[in-house]
């Protein structure tokens, strides 16, 4: 936070540097969930070569292989949700949108972010309550027993990450609306085609413009 | 609210579907509020938030789902095992003879980093970079040299490891291993329609591309070791779904430690690794993001009985059924040029897939066939992305240019579909062996 942000006077001008530093704060909390889904992925990797081999060649499967497998889906199906909304990695139809400017643009911006904050409260409110039946009840895994609980209970704190990165991405757009002379900052850009296809060839080592941490699209 | 029959709040849910879709609303999250909207008019508050509230858990935590994050990872990893020059260099001595043989060369190098990667576009990235060079210098035009790898990049999705393939069966609930075995044949099919077309076309006019000469076969027999990757990671996914030795994702976690060695052998330290694992992270949480999210809508359209009332509408269609089958693929094809591969199959399958159950066509035939119509999205005007992203890796080569050099190729693509229309056993004999 001590860092300074290297923002443009239009990127700071009218509330810019505060949310330049919120965003940098919250995605540092995005980058550790997705750098935990990343080594859970990793294990999965290594768990399944360790299964495989046991199971062929010494006969003896790891106990509760699958119930594991299944706790685990929780951490990299759902942890990293705000990264990947940080990132612009979710799919959207970006061809009209795509093609407004201004106002209009930042308004269809912010009837998404506020449809998203809602979904989010409504699933945040009844997956809490999920994984809450399951700790009372205390349902567990067939094979090894394991609680379910836990992994029920990443999901509406996956999703409260997410409705912070929303909340975060509304107040960006809504201060673009108000002052739309200023410059983006810390909200999903739309890239055009053009720009799509550098990522993608850029994610592929195909050719190099790589930064570290602020690729994705995101203003500033 | 009480007033509207189901029928009617079926067909509102899918008019607002479509309109968040096109202002811009990510995908799961217009998918699961319409879900979510459309569930509590029918069913109520209570009983309807219950229900989207317990779905992103049970729709995501299922074993078979795993393999997603494994086949995601093999092609991340795959970009630094330096399989892509050791591909194109085997290619290149084998089949360099030929009329076109670099360009015949490219097809089956991307055909073969297919086996290690379902990504398309990528797959058109890397080849930009490895086989664009070679052609021009040995005198290809630009449009046949960016042509070739942009629309050989589309062969990723066919030929195992496919995550759209495994999308489809968990959509339609179909065998993964089966899908997977039926994606083999087809994906090699296509190349081989795509050299078609180029010998062809090479042998119509010299100049398109020269044959290459010069290599002895110890020069060929030295250049295979290199493809070891590919092999092994075919070897292992084809014969763990035929034999069930392994499970998808086993046999998915198998092939990405092997591609996981070779490219530590090849020198990829933690950065790229790293880079590598948060790529998958962030895409594997995007295609579960999707999944849940329509899954939610889908439990909303059988609430409203929606994809009955439309699978009798096209059943009693007074046409023969690969006339509606056609329109259907048109259908895609007009989609796919606005969408996302992804997002288009699973937005539309939950109400087209049991039309054309009923129409008679078998599940895993029709799999394949709507993953080869997205795939020839990526190729076509006006978002054609693997065309895109070739220019962008060759900014040399203007957009127009790819363009026109992958016309041939499209055309390849409708007969490869006739193909498969024609004789449906080029996909399902394969999966059938394993039935009987």
């Amino acid at each position: 936070m001590t860092q300074p942000l290297d923002l443009t006077p239009d990127q700071a001008a009218s509330g810019g540097q505060m949310i330049a530093r919120l965003d940098r704060a919250l995605h540092a909390a995005e980058r550790f969930t997705a750098l935990a889904s990343a080594i859970f992925i990793f294990g999965l990797m290594l768990v399944g070569v360790c299964q495989i081999v046991g199971r062929t060649v010494f006969n003896f499967p790891i106990f509760g292989y699958i119930d594991a497998i299944e706790m685990s889906i929780a951490v990299f199906a759902f942890l990293a949700i705000a990264y990947c909304e940080r990132m612009g990695g979710h799919v959207r139809m970006e061809l009209l949108v795509g093609k407004l400017r201004g106002r209009p643009l930042w308004l269809a911006e912010i009837a998404g972010q506020v449809l998203g904050l809602l979904l989010m409260a409504v699933l945040i409110w009844y997956g809490w309550e999920h994984a809450m039946r399951a700790y009372e009840y205390g349902d567990s895994t067939i094979d090894a027993q394991i609680p379910w609980w836990p992994s029920k209970m990443l999901i509406p704190a996956a999703f409260a990450l997410l409705f912070v990165r929303q909340l975060l991405n509304l107040i960006g757009y809504l201060r673009l609306f108000l002052h739309p002379e200023v410059e983006p900052v810390a909200v999903p850009l739309i890239a055009d085609i053009r720009e799509l296809a550098k990522e993608e060839a850029a994610e592929a080592g195909a050719i190099d413009d790589k930064d570290d941490g602020s690729k994705g699209r995101a203003g500033a | 609210m009480t007033e509207l029959s189901n029928d009617t709040i079926g067909i509102i849910g899918v008019i607002a579907l479509l309109v968040m879709v096109v202002i811009g609303v990510r995908v799961y999250i217009a998918a699961a509020t319409v879900g979510f909207v459309g569930l509590v008019a029918i069913i109520g508050w209570d009983a309807g938030a219950g229900m989207i509230g317990t779905i992103p858990h049970s729709k995501s935590v299922t074993y078979t789902l795993s393999v997603l994050p494994m086949f995601i990872l093999i092609g991340y990893l795959a970009f630094h095992a330096g399989i892509t020059q050791a591909l194109f260099d085997a290619a290149r001595k084998w089949l360099g003879w030929l009329p076109g043989g670099l360009a015949v060369a490219s097809v089956m190098a991307t055909a073969g980093f297919a086996a290690v990667s379902g990504a398309s576009t990528a797959t058109a990235a890397v080849f930009a970079r490895v086989a664009i060079p070679e052609m021009l210098s040995a005198g290809y035009s630009k449009s046949i040299a960016a042509g070739v790898v942009a629309a050989g990049g589309t062969l990723a999705t066919l030929i195992p490891p496919s995550a759209i393939l495994v999308i489809y069966a968990i959509i339609v609930e179909e065998s993964v291993g089966q899908l997977l075995l039926a994606g083999f044949i087809p994906g090699v099919v296509s190349a081989l329609i795509y050299v078609g077309i180029i010998l062809i076309w090479a042998k119509a006019d010299p100049k398109v591309g020269p044959a290459i000469h010069g290599y002895t076969w110890s020069d060929r027999v030295k250049a295979i070791p290199g493809t070891f990757p590919v092999i092994a990671v075919v070897i292992i996914i084809f014969s763990a779904m035929y034999f069930g030795w392994a499970t998808p994702t086993e046999a998915g976690a198998l092939g990405a430690f092997v591609v996981f060695v070779m490219a530590m052998m090849k020198g990829m330290r933690w950065p790229a690794l790293r880079e590598s694992l948060l790529d998958t992270a962030k895409l594997t949480v995007m295609i579960f993001s999707l999944i849940w999210g329509v899954l939610a809508f889908v439990r909303f359209l059988g609430f409203a009985g929606l994809p009955e009332h439309f699978t009798n509408f096209i059943v009693s269609l007074p046409f023969e059924p690969w006339v509606v089958m056609v329109c259907i693929l048109i259908a895609y094809a007009i989609l796919g040029c606005f969408m996302d591969a992804i997002g288009m199959l699973l937005l539309t399958l939950p109400v087209v897939y049991p039309a054309v159950m009923a129409l008679g066509y078998d599940s895993i035939w029709f799999g394949i066939i709507v993953v080869k119509m997205a795939e020839v999205c990526l190729v076509t005007p006006p978002i054609g992305l693997n065309c895109f992203v070739v220019s962008a890796v060759r900014p040399d080569i203007p957009i127009a240019t790819v363009f026109r050099g992958v016309g041939p190729f499209v055309v390849a693509d409708f007969i490869t579909v006739a193909v498969f229309m024609i004789w449906p056993e080029v996909i399902t004999w394969l999966p059938q062996t394993l039935l009987n």
